[in-house]
């Protein structure tokens, strides 16, 4: 596939005995936004870092932008990165320690482009600041100026939005739609999945160093968004009874005996008496809807059980 | 590479430590010339140099002489600040995915190092000629040729000390930590454990190719053997501190 531009084939990293990350597997196209999900400690940030070029795997291979390589580095280059904190130092001004990196990249017009970055993360009146005197939520923003610095190709954010103020999240949420509007890609974590849900076209769940799924924003819609669940005797004797008698087109057989009805229109007491009256048997028919929190807590649990 | 050395420099003439590091110096120099000058009377009765007839050269050799040297103690507590606080702040992780970054940092520093150990010799020999006009009355230069080659040569010997705290600072991670092993190495502790383990081992004499003990030895640079000795010490250590460091920087986990 041409347009894979991150392509992760059983990435592994160990600490001594203790698993990071087992045997990842995700494919990043160009123009996505990906959402990493897991708890604190699943190896969001280890996976980012190896992505990154930071920590080398213990296993497995990383391939950038379409070419098989076994080492990365020229590549890297092409990627802007903030994993956890941002790397600052705390006695230069903002815009001196994005001068810094600019020297580091030998780009040109680097005084142009930091006064740019500056004015886009909000921090054009405070450029001269030292940044030891910065909040949280200004070294964040920070942080992704000099993530941005360089125009790369590839974004790497590890909780981005962490110390920002509301004001603060809406405005990266939006400086992180726009950037993907230009073809940036990135690939993001963050433990509020509500923030990402307002952006990731993408997501991938991790669990205890295990890609536990990876799910397009849209199924993930589809299977977040309200439903009929329906437990019957046997779910393909109910199918023509939907599609005949009761118009119903959007619906999946999630298994033998399981069925859910998308199509908004549909009527638990309608389907179940048109199902009755057609002899199909019914052991419970309710309403569902399942929020991301739920989804993810649903999987990380499945997932658990299955360590277990 | 040269990017990333610019990028040093640039924090390198903006670094006020450096500033108060070399005015320390400087400071001490020249009170260190003059309590000798105090006590040269005292040293030259009892047998010992004549410090006030030493020329530039001769004095240089018989401060450097004196442990714990000084420049290294300043050396030690540049370049760990130097190194610890690009990796401690976590800033080296913005730009260490560039390709050969890892690589180019160390070399980067080396050359800061240098840096930093031209500044000193510069500052030694400002504050010793104030110290030696002020206190002796004596500014002789004596042989130039010789004390170029004793320029030089120290130079070397110190650059290739300041590699070895580099080193130190890469494996170690830690500027507490690091600056204790720089102490005690500036204090030539594994120098003197060196020799005491030689004088207990029959015709064994590598304590002599020691860093520091090759360091703090006065040197006569006209004797070609001498000259050679100290130049391959020198280089010897800076290859292989230098590699040393390299080598973990490559593998290292930035976490």
């Amino acid at each position: 596939m041409p347009d894979i531009i991150i392509e992760i084939n059983g990435l592994t990293k160990t600490y001594g005995s203790k698993t990071a990350v087992k045997s990842m597997d995700l494919h990043i196209r160009r123009g996505e936004i990906v959402g990493l999900i897991g708890k604190n400690g699943a190896g969001k940030s280890t996976l980012l870092k190896m992505i990154a070029g930071l920590i080398h795997p213990t296993s497995g291979e990383l391939h950038f932008f379409n070419r098989a390589s076994a080492n990365g580095q020229s590549f890297f280059e092409r990627m802007g990165v903030l994993i956890e904190q941002a790397g600052l130092y705390s006695h230069y001004s903002a815009f001196e320690n994005l001068k810094l990196l600019a020297i580091a990249y030998g780009l040109p017009d680097a005084n142009t482009q930091i006064n740019k970055l500056l004015k886009t993360v909000g921090l054009e009146d405070i450029g001269s600041v030292k940044v030891k005197s910065f909040s949280l939520g200004m070294k964040q923003r920070l942080g992704i100026a000099a993530a941005l610095l360089g125009s790369p190709d590839v974004l790497l954010l590890d909780e981005p939005i962490n110390g920002l103020d509301p004001q603060g999240i809406v405005e990266i949420r939006a400086l992180i739609q726009e950037l993907n509007k230009n073809g940036l890609t990135i690939l993001i974590s963050s433990h509020i999945l509500e923030e990402l849900s307002k952006i990731a076209t993408q997501y991938a769940i991790i669990h205890k160093g295990e890609m536990v799924e990876v799910i397009s924003a849209d199924e993930l819609l589809h299977k977040c968004e309200e439903r009929i669940e329906l437990k019957l005797e046997k779910a393909e004797a109910a199918i023509p009874v939907l599609e005949r008698e009761l118009k119903i087109a959007d619906y999946k057989v999630f298994d033998a005996n399981t069925l859910y009805v998308y199509d908004p229109g549909a009527e638990i007491r309608q389907i179940s008496k048109t199902l009755i009256e057609h002899g199909v048997g019914i052991d419970s028919i309710y309403k569902y809807k399942q929020s991301l929190e739920q989804y993810f807590l649903a999987r990380t649990e499945q997932a658990g059980e299955r360590h277990a | 590479m040269l990017n990333i050395f610019k990028m040093d420099v640039y924090r390198f003439v903006r670094n006020k430590t450096m500033y108060i590091l070399l005015l320390l110096f400087c400071g001490f120099q020249i009170f260190g010339t003059f309590m000798l000058q105090q006590y040269s009377q005292e040293a030259e009765q009892g047998g010992g140099v004549a410090v006030n007839r030493l020329n530039a050269s001769e004095f240089m050799q018989y401060t450097m002489s004196q442990t714990p040297s000084w420049m290294l103690l300043y050396i030690t507590v540049f370049v760990v600040y130097f190194y610890i606080s690009e990796y401690q702040s976590g800033f080296g992780k913005n730009y260490m995915s560039m390709r050969r970054a890892r690589i180019y940092t160390v070399f980067s520093k080396m050359l800061i190092s240098a840096m930093f150990v031209g500044l000193l010799f510069l500052t030694l020999l400002v504050s010793d000629w104030i110290g030696r006009s002020l206190f002796f009355e004596n500014t002789t230069l004596g042989d130039l040729a010789f004390f170029v080659k004793l320029l030089i040569g120290q130079f070397l010997l110190h650059w290739a000390f300041a590699i070895l705290i580099l080193c130190v600072s890469v494996l170690c991670k830690n500027m507490l930590v690091s600056l204790i092993v720089g102490f005690v190495l500036a204090l030539n502790i594994p120098g003197m454990l060196l020799s005491a383990l030689e004088s207990l081992v029959n015709g064994l004499n590598i304590s002599q190719y020691w860093l520091v003990n090759t360091l703090v030895r006065i040197k006569d640079f006209n004797h070609a053997g001498e000259t050679i000795q100290t130049l391959a010490v020198a280089i010897v250590a800076m290859a292989l501190f230098a590699a040393i460091a390299v080598r973990y920087k490559i593998r290292e986990d930035l976490n």
